[in-house]
């Protein structure tokens, strides 16, 4: 058991260190820097732009500045911006809360759907209600997840106006107003969570229903949804543990544009920003953190499920 | 030591599935409902990009000034934009950009993936392992942020764009070619091929890719859905296509801006963009269950 978590930690790191190669390296070779970006605006010679290449260590070797970069990162310095006054750390730790908050509540809405649709699928399997509701999460995984934010825009907001078109509040400021503007960005990105986890379950649900087990359950006299919420779903949703971790882990991706939408102020809109500014120390940190997140979130579920599952923490030990 | 030796009669009692099979699966695949419509539905948007010259009713470009934001009419079907173009047009001609960038990027995505995850599947051992953790790595990375940075660098012109889109692809593709190749490998045949002297690359090109054909369709599919995807998010956050061309994607940023005054603008592009990846989802989804029998009951 130790053993397979250890191993698996040392996964995790390796897969990070991948990554955080992959991100500088191409960040280096990528033509077009932040100098020659500046380099257009009258007023700059030569020898200034090489002055400021050599202030922010652009002259130097990929590798000198990646070994820098990374020693600063694993100390939680992840360098200057090359055109805010701030530094990068305090760029990302102001983006970081909302972003993290609209990841969570995300999926937090995406369970909420998929978990009580699958069970009531797996209660009358092959009923109309399981039809809609498989054709909705086969719509769910084709919508493209902007667009359904722009839709509950035009529909709640401006049509009905329930709920703010964009913008944020924190949540220490004034709770519920957080919570009207989370809404739509959340709901959202949660049919981008909930469709792929519906299916998922609906699947593993209706397997276990017809095991033995269950049978025995409701030959001992339970009632059927009895058996199938007290037996089959936590049989079901272990295996369905290990696939919203890598949901979860690709909504990330999508978060980028959501907060484009929505206006909101997280990490994603901070890429988005920096992209058009090539404002590299700023990127890579981005991006570093999204794969850490991506790396942290698949880590998170493959321990659980060995801590959740006794089956699999037999197989470990042997 | 001793080693293994291959029966003398392997050439006999083993033979690779026979070409007739293959189509007999593409044929079970018509015969599912589902996958009929969606077939019908991307040959019908494959047609009316195609045929965009002769369908596509306006100029794309042709500017109205007293036409503009009007909704949708006998004269106009989806309306038009803030400067009177006629939207199902640009919709028409925005998806000749936005599929024929799905297609060439699809191709490139598979061709490598396949070559890259066949090599470390054929090679196996440490250029497996190499191979595959680079895999690892980029894969950590959400596709959508690589590509903002690629299509700032390298421009977003529909070539550069399909090149970025593909090459972001390799790695899933990869993956899953890989597997597929493993779970082929130790089937009789290529024992059996292999006995024969056959070289890995050799076994690969002639014996194993073309038996794991309909899996790279599913992947292919599955491709060209999150291609279209991303493309029309890049187009949207106004780094993909840049106007006075237009994807869907791009034409999707332009109703957002005139969300209170015109709805019908964002639905159009958006709708375009759901069914195409709609139909994707469920070819791939319908290839998978005529692959394999056991999923049809579910």
């Amino acid at each position: 058991m130790m053993r397979f978590v250890i191993r698996r930690v040392a996964v995790s790191v390796l897969m990070l260190w991948l990554a955080s190669v992959v991100i500088f390296v191409t960040l280096r070779v990528i033509p077009g820097d932040p100098i020659a970006a500046r380099g257009t605006l009258p007023g700059f010679t030569a020898e200034q732009m090489a002055q400021l290449r050599h202030e922010l260590g652009l002259d130097r070797s990929i590798l000198a500045q990646y070994l820098d970069w990374m020693s600063g990162v694993l100390r939680g310095d992840f360098g200057q911006s090359f055109f805010s006054d701030f530094s990068t750390t305090e760029l990302i730790a102001t983006r970081i809360v909302p972003s993290v908050e609209l990841a969570l509540m995300a999926t937090l809405v995406g369970l909420l759907i998929a978990v009580p649709a699958a069970v009531a699928i797996a209660l009358r399997p092959h009923s109309w209600l399981d039809r809609v509701l498989s054709s909705g999460a086969a719509g769910g995984m084709a919508v493209p997840p902007f667009w359904l934010g722009i839709l509950l825009v035009a529909f709640l907001s401006i049509e009905l106006g329930w709920f703010p078109t964009r913008g944020y509040v924190p949540f220490v400021e004034d709770p519920l107003e957080n919570l009207r503007f989370v809404a739509l960005p959340a709901v959202t990105m949660g049919v981008v969570v909930a469709a792929p986890v519906l299916r998922f379950l609906r699947a593993a649900l209706l397997d276990v229903t017809r095991s033995d087990f269950v049978r025995t359950a409701e030959g001992k006299g339970l009632l059927w949804h009895e058996a199938v919420v007290r037996h089959a779903l936590p049989n079901a949703l272990m295996p369905t543990l290990t696939f919203v971790g890598m949901v979860v882990g690709s909504m990330l991706g999508g978060i980028v544009v959501i907060e484009y939408v929505f206006g909101w102020p997280g990490l994603g809109a901070l890429a988005v920003d920096s992209v058009g500014k090539r404002d590299y120390a700023v990127l890579q940190g981005v991006v570093l953190l999204a794969a850490a997140a991506f790396v942290l979130t698949s880590l998170v579920v493959d321990l659980l499920s060995v801590v959740i599952d006794p089956r699999l923490r037999d197989q470990m030990s042997t | 030591m001793s080693v293994a030796v291959p029966p003398a009669n392997a050439d006999v009692a083993v033979e690779p599935p026979a070409e007739r099979e293959r189509f007999q699966s593409l044929r079970r695949l018509l015969r599912q409902p589902a996958a009929a419509v969606a077939l019908t539905v991307l040959a019908l948007l494959v047609l009316l990009v195609v045929l965009a010259p002769l369908v596509g009713r306006y100029d794309p470009t042709e500017v109205a000034p007293r036409d503009q934001l009007q909704g949708p009419s006998a004269m106009h079907w989806f309306g038009t934009d803030e400067l009177g173009r006629d939207l199902y047009s640009r919709i028409v001609w925005g998806g000749r950009l936005a599929l024929g960038i799905a297609v060439a990027a699809t191709a490139i995505a598979m061709l490598l993936g396949t070559l890259w995850g066949g090599i470390a599947a054929m090679r196996g051992g440490l250029v497996d392992e190499i191979l595959m953790r680079i895999v690892d790595g980029i894969m950590s990375i959400p596709i959508i942020l690589t590509a903002l940075i690629l299509v700032a660098a390298f421009g977003a012109s529909v070539t550069s764009l399909a090149l970025i889109l593909g090459l972001l692809h390799v790695p899933v593709t990869a993956r899953m070619v890989r597997s597929a190749i493993l779970v082929e490998r130790h089937t009789e045949y290529c024992v059996a091929a292999t006995a024969a002297g056959a070289s890995w690359w050799r076994l690969l090109r002639r014996e194993i890719l073309p038996n794991t054909t309909p899996t790279l369709l599913v992947q292919a599919s599955l491709n060209a859905a999150s291609i279209i995807l991303t493309e029309a998010a890049l187009s949207f956050v106004g780094l993909g296509i840049q106007p006075p061309d237009a994807t869907w994607g791009t034409l999707l940023q332009q109703g957002y801006a005139k969300i209170y005054t015109a709805y019908w603008f964002v639905i159009f592009p958006g709708l375009f963009i759901f069914i195409t990846i709609w139909a994707l989802n469920v070819l791939a989804d319908q290839l998978q269950v005529v692959l394999d029998p056991r999923e049809a009951h579910r």
